[in-house]
């Protein structure tokens, strides 16, 4: 068991991914020399040489083209973009190729590309480079959408990821990406659609995911000094997502808050709530709320960012809301 | 084709228990014919048709109690083809009114399905806040119950009335802890070796004991009552009532007549006690009615004497012992109940120095009289007199009435049946305008 970063265990994750499968490249603006905006890619250049670590245009768009036509021919391309605010220019080849290709061509055909990004404020990088668009892709069939809150999750679901025959978002939390923690030594990958329970509890559930589950435990934290024992998910996979595990524990908890640091409108959570509105109906003994940003733009400047990211007191807020 | 609805008898009946069909289903019936009897809180009514008809469908079976003017079945005119469908339904009958007595409209307006479930969940319409044009009380004001899913899903595993627990969460929502909390009344932890109960058999209790429970019950609970007491002394009224019962040929005058025909002066000499709380308004009545507790086979039944204001002594004696009688038999009419402003119940006949009564909504009086006793006060003189004694309880509703007034009414009355021969006058309020003789 080794202490490691955040962006190391991506790192690690890549190195290992093209370590064991010759068909795994990288593709990304900066990524070889440069080492990646944020060195998710450091050394690899070294390692692997320019074939398999390739510095790209500034072509948002024909890089994801580049990646889905590998990936049709057998490659397994991993693409990062930047800032997930420019996966905008990627969306035609993402949601009209790679989603659909399995579908289109009756199974014989699929698209077995990751696309890394990352997301998520905290770092003053202003509204064109903080926005978490997860939803967007979630919403899309045929792509997965995972989004690790921590080191051993980075690597393992980064492996999952590649390994996948369809083309999985990454999501990466930019904020976490600093974050020690343990990576266990016989390294697995993390079965896409699972989540897990981060902290257990009798009162309330909160479901997060990326740098939410963080602020969900310290809201639990809080709680526990008032004996109340709230339950904390970690989603780790946004699409699927475990529905099985969150109406387990609803079912237990009879209070549901969701939490992420995206908008709350239109959300992840938004699809959440429904779905338990519906299948944990009679579980419910408060109304399920949501944590999220406010329906605007991220903010440049850092007061104003801080009062716009969710927070472990808005989510103790919502639970006590709940459990009034 | 034609609803037929429950009628309303009287002002303050808000449903009635439909207790036989005389006419089957596709039967012919004609104007006049009796068509089914409803039980009232107080008495049963024969429903006769207003026209020649055919009764086409029942619609409320035997047993079942309806609020006023809901259909209880469906009628084909006489010419009217059955069951075909398509007809447009025509305006209902119009309701019965047999009360000779003009009704003062002190009724709401509620929904006739909102006054049923409040009566069944014994809601006050006071705790129910209205969601309709002019106040009125719907049904989904009654029926909204604000709980957590999982508090509903508790309540309905436990058989529990939601509308019995109170909400603890915001704005009084039900959650599960307040459901579990009402359904665990009972301990859970039963004290050891405690002695075997008795067995206990359980009855269903008829519906004239459900009428009285339920009255009762909301009678105590909605109407504030106060009380006072009185002492009367009676030995002139007993020499009065004994030389007018020497008269073989004037109806026999009992001590409750006399207490009637004082209640009736009183309140014709005293107008402003002759009101009731109607809700949000007040009904003031022209005549002095008073009520008459009677136990019957059926469970108390409350005749009216109408008029004991400028009724005389033996009109009231003839007209109370006739309703007393036809009261036990079970014969009274919808005209021979409701409508006063105070009742009278008289136990002394059971020996009980006084009773403190429950109101009789919708009265806003009623008068416990206890028995007749003999007993020493002392006189000017410090020396024992013997007296004979009676104990009046006035129960009052405090919604109208208040404590002075009650005093000074109660004083009156003693005052009317210690100075008895007043009984034979007219009322003084009355007396202007039957003067002219």
């Amino acid at each position: 068991m080794a202490e490691i970063r955040y962006i190391k265990a991506v790192n690690q994750a890549l190195a290992d991914a093209m370590e064991a499968d010759p068909t795994v490249f990288l593709i990304g603006e900066d990524i070889g020399a440069a080492g990646g905006s944020f060195k998710a890619t450091r050394d690899l250049l070294d390692k692997f040489g320019p074939e398999r670590v390739y510095d790209s245009p500034i072509s948002e768009a024909a890089i994801t083209g580049m990646a889905v036509g590998a990936a049709l021919t057998g490659m397994r391309p991993v693409v990062e973009i930047m800032f997930m605010d420019f996966t905008t220019l990627s969306m035609d080849m993402l949601v009209n190729q790679a989603a659909k290709a399995r579908s289109m061509f009756g199974g014989q055909g699929s698209v077995p590309m990751v696309l890394r990004t990352p997301h998520g404020g905290g770092l003053n990088a202003g509204p064109q480079h903080s926005q978490c668009l997860e939803a967007w892709f979630a919403h899309v069939p045929g792509l997965r959408v995972v989004c690790p809150s921590n080191p051993a999750d980075a690597y393992g679901l980064l492996r999952a990821a590649i390994d996948d025959p369809d083309p999985v978002i990454v999501v990466e939390n930019k904020a976490l990406y600093a974050m020690k923690g343990d990576l266990p030594d016989d390294r697995e990958p993390i079965e896409i659609g699972k989540g897990r329970i981060v902290r257990p509890g009798r009162d309330a559930t909160v479901v997060s995911y990326g740098a939410a589950v963080a602020m969900a435990q310290t809201a639990a934290e809080t709680m526990a000094e008032e004996g109340i024992e709230v339950e904390v998910i970690d989603l780790r996979s946004i699409q699927p997502w475990d529905e099985d595990l969150v109406l387990e524990s609803l079912t237990r908890t009879h209070n549901l808050v969701v939490a992420h640091e995206a908008v709350e409108a239109f959300g992840v959570g938004a699809e959440i709530v429904a779905r338990m509105a519906d299948i944990g109906f009679d579980q419910l003994d408060g109304p399920i709320l949501r944590v999220g940003a406010p329906f605007a733009p991220s903010p440049f400047g850092k007061t104003l960012e801080d009062a716009y990211r969710p927070d472990a007191s808005q989510i103790v807020a919502a639970l006590r809301r709940t459990l009034a | 084709m034609t609803d037929l609805v429950m009628p309303k008898f009287g002002l303050t009946m808000t449903e009635g228990l439909l207790t036989e069909w005389h006419v089957a289903p596709g039967a012919a019936f004609h104007a006049g014919d009796v068509l089914f009897t409803v039980e009232t809180e107080k008495v049963a009514n024969d429903v006769e048709a207003e026209a020649d008809g055919v009764l086409a469908e029942i619609v409320v079976a035997e047993g079942e109690s309806v609020p006023v003017g809901e259909p209880v079945a469906r009628l084909a005119q006489a010419g009217d083809d059955a069951g075909s469908a398509g007809e447009q339904t025509q305006s209902a009958p119009p309701v019965l009114d047999p009360a000779p007595i003009p009704a003062p409209a002190a009724d709401t307006e509620d929904a006739p399905s909102a006054r049923k479930l409040m009566a069944e969940h014994d809601l006050a319409r006071e705790q129910v806040p209205p969601s309709g044009r002019n106040g009125r009380v719907t049904k989904g004001d009654v029926l909204r119950v604000i709980a957590t899913p999982l508090a509903r899903n508790i309540a309905a595993k436990e058989g529990l009335d939601l509308h019995s627990v109170e909400g603890s969460g915001p704005m009084g929502r039900i959650k599960a802890r307040d459901v579990e909390g009402a359904a665990k009344l009972p301990p859970r932890s039963q004290p050891a070796a405690t002695p075997e109960p008795a067995p206990a058999r359980e009855i269903t209790p008829d519906a004239a004991r459900l009428a009285t429970a339920r009255r009762v019950s909301a009678a105590k609970r909605d109407i504030p009552h106060f009380y006072v007491t009185h002492e009367a002394e009676l030995s002139a009224l007993t020499g009065l009532r004994k030389q007018l019962n020497a008269d073989p040929d004037a109806p026999r005058v009992s001590v409750t007549h006399m207490l009637i025909r004082a209640l009736g002066v009183a309140l014709s000499e005293h107008p402003a006690m002759n009101r009731i709380w109607a809700g949000d308004k007040i009904v003031a009545f022209s005549q002095a009615n008073i009520g008459m507790v009677t136990q019957t086979p059926d469970g108390l039944r409350i005749p009216v004497i109408r008029d004991a204001g400028g009724a005389t002594l033996d009109d009231i004696a003839t007209q109370a012992r006739d309703l007393a009688a036809r009261a036990r038999s079970g014969e009274l009419g919808a005209s021979d109940v409701g409508d006063g402003v105070i009742s009278i119940s008289n136990v002394g006949m059971m020996g009980v120095t006084s009773l403190t009564p429950i109101i009789n909504p919708p009265n806003a009086m009623i008068l416990g009289v206890g028995a007749e006793r003999q007993l020493f006060r002392p006189d000017e003189n410090g020396a024992p007199a013997l007296r004979r004694e009676l104990t009046l309880t006035l129960a009052c509703d405090h919604r109208i009435i208040d404590g002075a007034d009650a005093a000074t009414f109660l004083a009156e009355i003693v005052a009317l049946l210690e100075t008895p021969l007043r009984l034979l006058r007219p009322a003084r309020g009355t007396a202007d305008q039957n003067a002219g003789d």
